[in-house]
């Protein structure tokens, strides 16, 4: 290792020390790595007449764990509300050591952060917070996907009639789709209201553990438009997963009639099934046409 | 072998007598400086904030890029990095580039990460010979890449390392002439670092390179009393104003911007800090003009 490496093993090393915690305890457990020891950079610093190396030091390191958290403060307001300040910054610092950021823009450093909550201890216990980060991620996500022209009616209107014999569609890429268990979406719209933001409850008590949870689209338009979010029944929630798989429309029909309602506990009769599928996918379509989420129907 | 590098810097060096005075362009101006046309002469841009697919940002980078010369400054090159450099991210600096077109492309002389880890923070490479000769390389390689010569930022720092050979400034003067790159003088980050290692911040201004000096920054910083930290969320002080005149008198006008990235005032505010640059360089270019 040439000294230039070194000295930059060193200083990474001196960074990615456990930061003092609010309570002004510094820990030295987690070495990154044993290519440099945490403390070896200030062998090559000097004291200054004013003060003393360790001062100068900590305006890196301290530096580095303030400005990542500040990053996750911004894409993550709603968890932000709901975990409080000093949990935030707790939590923020675990997810700092366990995901050290890999990528040149600091935009892209919480994208794990969902993934971390669930997963790991204490913060798994509240599994909202994990809902509550895959959600605003999302969002963030949809604020700065990539562009497209939504599709209008008329142009559906235009379109030949045998084209919907094998019409597919393709969506705004800003959309996304994600089952959340707790009312999430709900608590993240009083996210900055006074006041610590209360841990969402689950959408329903009675919720099994096999219950999934309720179906949210996300999506936003116009390139500098508000991102859009709305919940969705489970059968359109199905069809968009399979309209964005490619299925076309005739097949999209057939298998909703599988949602059909059951009149006074007797399934519908495959008619009347087929018949409200068939309305009940022209309906939805039409739905996501109006608020902007396709930008092409093409005969497959 | 014609020297492209030369070749694509030559209208960047024909707007650059002319291009004025800048700000950072921050979210929180897009519709102010819209709606107001014509109190800033050009924007500078952070580069990684707009390496995204759409959206918002993107949109208002492309509005307010119609009527603005735009300049790119990148914090993420990482150029003394003993990391290979990351060909991903100047690929998407080029394609920024061809959708801005900016007058020129900057960043740091430092390095940002290691091991593949990014720091996000601009740290201070030893003055060695052998940081040098890294860096130089680097830059070549860079501007191949990019196609045009680039400017490097000298960064303010809070360590100075014992097993330096140079100085501050005789590094940075060093890998400009070698690698043909130009400077971007940070005036604010030679105070902060005059004061933080005792140096001659006048002593720093005479060694750069004059020709190679294409755009100065002025910021504000927190004074701790034993060190100053560079926080871009103040004012400019005097005695940066004062640095800022000295280095106008000695490089001439140079297109200057402020840098401001915490506790963002409004844009009233930074058109008024930027008028004041345009006073204080107009008086020091008068002086510079008298003086025998």
């Amino acid at each position: 290792m040439t000294a230039l490496a070194r000295l930059q093993a060193e200083f990474r090393a001196w960074m990615q020390q456990t930061p003092v915690t609010p309570h002004g305890l510094r820990t030295h457990d987690n070495a990154p790595d044993a290519v440099a020891a945490p403390d070896a950079i200030r062998a090559r610093v000097s004291d200054t007449r004013k003060t003393t190396r360790d001062v100068l030091l900590d305006v890196y390191r301290d530096a580095y764990a303030l400005r990542l958290i500040e990053a996750l403060q911004t894409d993550y307001p709603g968890l932000h509300a709901m975990a409080g300040t000093a949990d935030f910054d707790a939590m923020a610092r675990a997810y700092i050591k366990a995901h050290p950021s890999r990528h040149p823009s600091v935009r892209w450093f919480g994208r794990s952060l969902a993934d971390f909550l669930g997963a790991t201890p204490p913060f798994n216990a509240t599994p909202a917070a994990a809902e509550m980060a895959r959600f605003e991620w999302l969002l963030g996500e949809a604020f700065d996907a990539a562009d497209a022209v939504p599709a209008t009616f008329d142009d559906m209107v235009a379109l030949p009639a045998d084209a919907w014999n094998s019409l597919r569609f393709t969506f705004v890429p800003s959309l996304r789709c994600v089952t959340l268990r707790y009312q999430v979406p709900q608590a993240w719209l009083r996210r900055a209201a006074a006041g610590a933001l209360e841990v969402p409850p689950a959408v329903s008590p009675e919720s099994t553990v096999d219950w999934p949870g309720v179906d949210w689209l996300i999506w936003r338009t116009a390139p500098d438009a508000e991102t859009q979010f709305r919940s969705m029944d489970p059968d359109e929630a199905w069809m968009l997963d399979q309209a964005r798989e490619g299925v076309i429309f005739p097949d999209l029909c057939d298998e909703l009639a599988a949602f059909a309602p059951a009149a006074d506990g007797v399934a519908a009769a495959e008619d009347n099934a087929a018949q409200w599928a068939a309305q009940r996918a022209a309906g939805l379509l039409r739905a996501w046409i109006d608020t902007g989420c396709v930008t092409e129907a093409a005969v497959a | 072998m014609p020297d492209t590098r030369i070749q694509s810097s030559e209208p960047v060096t024909a707007i650059a007598g002319t291009l004025g005075f800048g700000l950072g362009l921050r979210h929180q101006h897009y519709q102010e400086i819209a709606d107001t046309p014509g109190k800033v002469d050009w924007f500078e841009a952070l580069s990684e904030n707009y390496m995204v697919a759409g959206g918002r940002p993107l949109h208002w980078l492309d509005r307010l890029r119609r009527d603005h010369p735009m300049v790119l400054h990148g914090v993420s090159l990482s150029i003394g990095a003993v990391d290979p450099l990351d060909i991903d991210y100047l690929h998407a600096l080029t394609t920024l580039a061809q959708r801005v077109e900016p007058c020129w492309i900057s960043d740091h002389l430092c390095f940002t990460g290691h091991a593949g880890v990014n720091l996000h923070d601009l740290l201070p490479l030893p003055y060695t010979e052998e940081a040098l000769a890294h860096v130089v390389q680097r830059v070549e390689r860079v501007q191949d890449v990019l196609g045009r010569r680039i400017l490097l930022e000298n960064v303010s720092s809070y360590v100075q390392y014992a097993e330096s050979q140079l100085s501050e400034w005789d590094f940075l003067a060093a890998v400009a002439e070698r690698a043909d790159c130009d400077i971007l003088l940070d005036v604010n980050n030679i105070h902060v670092s005059a004061f933080n290692h005792e140096f001659d911040p006048r002593a720093y201004l005479a060694a750069i390179p004059a020709a190679r000096v294409r755009q100065i920054h002025l910021a504000g910083h927190l004074h701790c009393g034993t060190h100053i930290i560079d926080t871009h969320d103040h004012p400019i002080i005097d005695d940066v104003w004062a640095l800022y005149a000295d280095a106008i008198r000695r490089f001439g006008m140079i297109p200057t911007m402020i840098e401001r990235d915490d506790d963002i005032p409004p844009y009233a505010d930074l058109v008024a800090e930027l008028d004041q640059a345009r006073a204080v360089a107009a008086q020091a270019l008068a002086s510079r003009g008298s003086s025998p």
